[in-house]
């Protein structure tokens, strides 16, 4: 009897474990630490490929490698394109909507929150980026959402990455959820596609600093810290997934939606690649 | 009598509302089907090349022009395009990781 007792116990148990043992298994994988060997690796490749540049420095993008371009963008900056821009940004922030509310009323810290974007939302198994926030918050208030590229959007987000100037990047990979999602960021910032059969780490890793007629290429590195950006090509304020759309059509690729599940991934996976590095948006860029 | 027979046929010559407003078939060949079938796996994958709805689009205005020379010659380029917008999604799907750069 004692024996079956025990058979019995020693069965249960045995049972319990094989149940509980995937759950446990994901609970035991560290994605934080994959992420950051993986950043490591990815700030290391710059570093060592660009030696007389400091880390900090890759968030003024190509300026960070060339001396010359670097002494015009500072001029430029000192009476930044982007200046009217953020003042209309600021006043579209705190325009009451139709229901007494504002943008305000949805960010935390006067709307200094550059620094909480892009971040991995564990309920809605999703990546959401700052400007999907912007217009959440005006479609929970009534309001119409802006367009995802540029004009008032591209405003809004300037007016608040200049108010968040300095914030560190620290953006987590906590979840298996996470992680895919960041997995998936990954797999469209190296594989190549379109028409020429390039990859985004194809210009901005191996290409960087190298001369693509007369620009020079910017590094990967440091590229989510500075946007929205006022480029001289567009002659406006545009997003960062206006950017990934115009890269993917050089390239000869279809471009996927700007804020689609594909471009918030790779924006995802390029902002924890900044891990460490200071927002310092907007800015002008050629 | 005569009223209601001659009233039912000019209801029944008269086209639907559902018939006005249906959007009219796009003018199609094989090759431009072929085409079709092809771009929608290679999108699927997230592989679609930027010009392979267009040249399809074209090649369907040629075909409504009676030009099916033209026609089959921008299908034949879509599907071209289409079939390697699909192998190369097939490929990186198995082979991204290899694309990672080493310094």
């Amino acid at each position: 009897m004692k024996k079956t007792i025990q058979r019995g116990l020693f069965t249960g148990a045995l049972v319990l474990l094989t149940a509980t043992a995937p759950s446990a298994a994901h609970a035991a994988v560290n994605y934080q630490a994959l992420v950051d060997a993986d950043v490591k690796k990815f700030q290391g490749y710059f570093l060592k490929e660009f030696p007389g540049v400091k880390l900090e420095d890759f968030g003024d993008g190509v300026y960070a490698l060339d001396e010359d371009s670097r002494r015009q963008w500072r001029e430029m900056e000192e009476f930044p394109p982007y200046e009217l821009d953020v003042e209309a940004g600021k006043a579209l922030f705190n325009k009451p909507f139709a229901n007494g509310k504002s943008l305000e009323s949805c960010f935390p810290n006067g709307g200094a929150v550059r620094g909480m974007y892009p971040y991995f939302d564990e309920k809605r198994k999703e990546v959401v980026t700052l400007e999907m926030a912007i217009n959440e918050c005006r479609v929970a208030n009534g309001e119409k959402p802006y367009g995802w590229k540029k004009g008032d959007i591209a405003r809004v987000s300037a007016y608040i990455a200049s108010i968040s100037r300095g914030q560190k990047i620290d953006v987590k990979v906590k979840s298996k959820a996470a992680y895919d999602a960041y997995m998936k960021g990954k797999e469209l910032f190296y594989a190549k596609r379109g028409q020429l059969n390039m990859s985004c780490s194809g210009c901005h890793m191996e290409y960087a600093g190298r001369h693509l007629r007369a620009e020079i290429i910017s590094p990967a590195l440091g590229h989510t810290t500075h946007f929205p950006v006022f480029r001289s090509k567009w002659g406006e304020i545009g997003t960062l997934h206006r950017r990934y759309a115009g890269c993917n059509e050089n390239i000869g690729a279809k471009p996927f939606a700007a804020q689609s599940k594909e471009y918030r991934d790779l924006e995802f996976f390029q902002t924890v690649m900044s891990n460490g590095l200071k927002f310092n948006g907007p800015a002008s860029r050629k | 009598m005569k009223k209601v027979l001659s009233l039912l046929s000019l209801l029944a010559l008269t086209p639907s509302a559902s018939m006005l407003l249906a959007e009219p078939t796009p003018p199609s060949s094989a090759l431009i089907e072929q085409a079709e079938a092809a771009r929608k796996e290679s999108d699927a994958l997230g592989y679609e090349w930027r010009d392979t709805a267009s040249l399809i689009q074209s090649a369907r205005e040629a075909l409504q022009k009676g030009d099916q020379a033209e026609s089959d010659k921008l299908a034949s380029k879509a599907l071209f395009q289409a079939r390697a917008g699909k192998a190369q999604g097939q490929y990186m799907a198995k082979n991204w990781k290899m694309m990672i750069p080493e310094n």
